[in-house]
């Protein structure tokens, strides 16, 4: 087997990532989908110190991150506030300090705030993974979705795909617009005005304002969850009318069946999509959580290599 | 203090003055300003002004001394210290402190702890009591106690009634209004400039509206209640540009600063989360930082004024969107200015001089100094071409919040004079 590894000792931002990394991120996931089993445990990260610092609460991406690091025979320590930790009056650049000092080399970091990985990385020698910022990225999410999407169609190069939902507050937006585009996917949205202002497309995205005509386009629907709080803070006239514009619901698959479906989760049913709607063949929202764990595993393999390189040189 | 600058470049609009000179700085005043050979005392430091331009000294009417409530960011004590080192011989004192300067035990408060400084310090008054944005606050008083305008700096007096008062009382006494144009209901949680830096990022974005929008209708106001007086602070947009200028064409008594940081750096740089480069009003975009070399050039804004807004480390060492606005600037003014609008060809080196030492003076009804036989010796003395590196630890502020350490740039402060003192400016 080819040594694979990837660029960088650290993931903050999709950006990061070529598409040398992204393959080999999946070479390495399909290995542990190939090899493991239950009782067995690989040894990439033996002798190493995972810190799970969740400054926002997550349930699926903490335990996929914590199941991870424990197939790969790390040491892990995981810290969850859902509060700042400013607000208990200790700044955050405290909190990464004292945890270094307890001999950790690498992060996962998931918090309210955009950069956050970023300011970590650059005050730590260890490795930052980010595990989601504020509104700004979530790369293993876009890894997992874009990694389930090639074993679908072997290949993402001209592949159709639609991020439907509120685009201005995804970080899962973000990142996989980014990494599909890597990849060769090519990427249109759906959202209204609100959540997605036309002036401010920066990727130069195109933008499909019925979702009929969306899903029609499409052989891949990537449906982002939509938080109550948007409507609350006004951005939404009410849930009723996003979900009846916006919705994928069981017409849209009356007349594609074959439309591959991806959704970050936990979903709103009855908003964005129909209940039930995992009767079709390509709805592929538990393979996307089957999947998170092993990238994550590929991914933590991957930047311990380049951690071990990063270190020899300094020595 | 007795030095003589042999051949020095002395420029002031204000008296229709450039030409090469002898300039004899003696106990305070000057003792020779012409091209003849002065007759020296014996002991008379001599230094060789080819290279050197004198100036009257350098005004910065927006400054944030922190003093009181902050002092841990600034006190009086460095913030004069930076206005000196960055060429500044006076300053005027923004009143958004704790308590704020809303009453004239705060305004003596400051002053007194000014007192035997180089540097002249003014404290700007609020324009609403405790900056609330309600009750107008006790102008007369204020302004017979020295304060030169009103701002609630730091906020926008949102509620168009309050302004509309504040234009009535004020030109009972012609005073002048100066307003930070931001409409709170549209930058709430704001980190950046609306584009799409801000969507990329994931970042709350502070749109170009929010300011032109209270622009207009300050400036709107202004004209209905009776050609008030009205000062532009930190003006950072195209459109705004466009209104003053405008509004100046039209007749209105209309004036205009902007911050150095304004016109040297765009909002691409913000992918480094930096938060340095996080301000209030944000970094905009190339097109306004050409509509604001436009407004220098053709007078539509007036003055240069830093914001200087010191933070300590601390404070700004956080998580981007929770870290304070502001930078410090008086440091760095000078030599921006040069860097980016003198040596580009956006303002003569006079034009500099009107936007940092006469126009500031003028908006505030000060005298403008002059450079004359027999004056007291208020001066900025530069070197317009002189290249070299920031480095903030040579600042003397308290704080070293900047975004401009290591940059490269033409042109450097060497030394103000004022109230019979001097000092050379050390960067």
């Amino acid at each position: 087997m080819e040594e694979l590894s990837i660029s960088r000792p650290y993931l903050l931002q999709a950006d990061d990532l070529t598409a040398n990394d992204i393959q080999s991120i999946f070479s390495r996931a399909q290995f542990f989908i190939d090899n493991y089993k239950p009782g067995v445990k690989f040894d990439d990260l033996k002798g190493l110190t995972v810190a799970l610092t969740f400054f926002e609460n997550s349930t699926r991406t903490k335990l996929s991150f914590e199941l991870a690091s424990k197939r790969l025979s790390a040491d892990s320590i995981s810290f969850q506030s859902s509060s700042s930790s400013q607000k208990k009056g200790e700044s955050l650049i405290d909190t990464l300090r004292t945890i270094e000092a307890m001999g950790v080399d690498m992060y996962i970091v998931r918090h309210v705030c955009s950069g956050v990985p970023g300011f970590l990385q650059a005050n730590t020698c260890g490795a930052v993974i980010n595990a989601g910022d504020g509104k700004h990225e979530h790369p293993t999410q876009a890894l997992l979705d874009t990694f389930t999407l090639q074993k679908h169609f072997g290949d993402l190069k001209g592949v159709k795909v639609c991020i439907i939902g509120d685009i201005l507050h995804s970080r899962v937006a973000r990142s996989n617009i980014t990494v599909l585009r890597t990849l060769g996917a090519e990427v249109k949205v759906c959202a209204p005005g609100t959540l997605f202002p036309r002036r401010l497309n920066y990727w130069n995205v195109e933008i499909i304002e019925h979702i009929d005509d969306a899903i029609e386009w499409a052989d891949v629907a990537l449906v982002l969850r939509l938080q109550r709080e948007r409507m609350e803070s006004g951005l939404l006239p009410s849930i009723r009318e996003y979900s009846n514009y916006y919705g994928v619901n069981f017409e849209h698959f009356a007349k594609k069946p074959e439309l591959v479906l991806l959704h970050p989760g936990p979903v709103n049913y009855g908003i964005e999509l129909d209940y039930n709607i995992n009767q079709y063949p390509n709805v592929k929202i538990q393979t996307q959580v089957t999947h998170g764990v092993f990238i994550r595993m590929a991914l933590l393999s991957l930047i311990a290599k380049q951690l071990k390189v990063k270190r020899a040189k300094v020595a | 203090m007795n030095i003589c600058f042999k051949g020095i470049r002395a420029v002031n609009p204000a008296q229709n003055l450039d030409e090469t000179v002898n300039l004899w700085i003696k106990d305070g005043a000057i003792a020779h300003c012409d091209s003849s050979a002065p007759k020296l005392d014996p002991g008379t430091e001599q230094i060789d002004g080819k290279d050197l331009v004198a100036a009257p000294g350098f005004f910065d009417m927006h400054v944030h001394f922190r003093t009181p409530g902050e002092e841990n960011e600034e006190d009086i004590n460095t913030g004069c210290a930076s206005a000196a080192n960055g060429g500044f011989t006076g300053v005027v004192c923004m009143p958004n402190t704790t308590p704020c300067v809303d009453s004239v035990a705060v305004v003596e408060l400051i002053e007194n702890k000014a007192k035997g400084k180089l540097v002249d310090v003014k404290v700007a008054g609020a324009i609403t009591k405790n900056r609330e944005g309600k009750q107008i606050s006790e102008m007369f008083e204020l302004n017979d106690a020295g304060v030169p305008f009103f701002t609630d700096d730091g906020s926008c007096v949102m509620c168009t009634e309050t302004l509309k008062r504040a234009f009535d009382y004020a030109l009972t006494r012609d005073l002048l209004i100066a307003q930070h144009c931001e409409d709170h209901t549209l930058t709430e949680g704001f980190s950046v400039n609306e584009s799409i830096f801000a969507t990329k990022l994931g970042l709350k974005g502070y749109p170009s509206i929010a300011e032109s929008n209270i622009v207009f209708r300050d400036i709107e106001t202004a004209k209905y209640i009776g050609n008030c007086r009205y000062h532009v602070m930190h003006i950072s947009t195209a459109r705004s540009v466009e209104l003053v200028r405008e509004a100046k064409k039209n007749g209105a008594r209309v004036t205009a600063e902007v911050a150095p940081h304004h016109f040297t750096l765009d909002d691409s740089i913000i992918a480094s989360y930096d938060t340095n480069i996080k301000m209030n009003p944000p970094l905009r975009d190339k097109s306004d930082i050409e509509a604001l070399k436009l407004g220098l050039k053709d007078g539509t804004i007036d003055a240069i004024a830093s914001d200087h807004a010191p933070h300590a480390l601390h404070e700004k060492d956080v998580e981007f969107e929770l870290a304070p606005c502001g930078i410090v600037g008086l440091e760095t003014a000078l030599p921006l200015a040069m860097t980016e609008l003198v040596h580009t060809g956006v303002l003569s080196i006079g034009q500099l001089v009107e936007k940092m030492a006469v126009n500031p003076r003028r908006i505030c009804g000060l005298n403008v100094p002059e450079i004359k036989l027999g004056e007291l010796a208020n001066l900025t003395v530069f070197a317009p071409n002189e290249e070299w590196h920031i480095s903030t630890k040579h600042f003397k502020s308290k704080s070293k919040n900047s975004p401009f350490n290591n940059f490269v740039v033409k042109g450097k402060q060497k030394y103000v004079f004022n109230n019979n003192q001097v000092i050379n400016c050390v960067l």
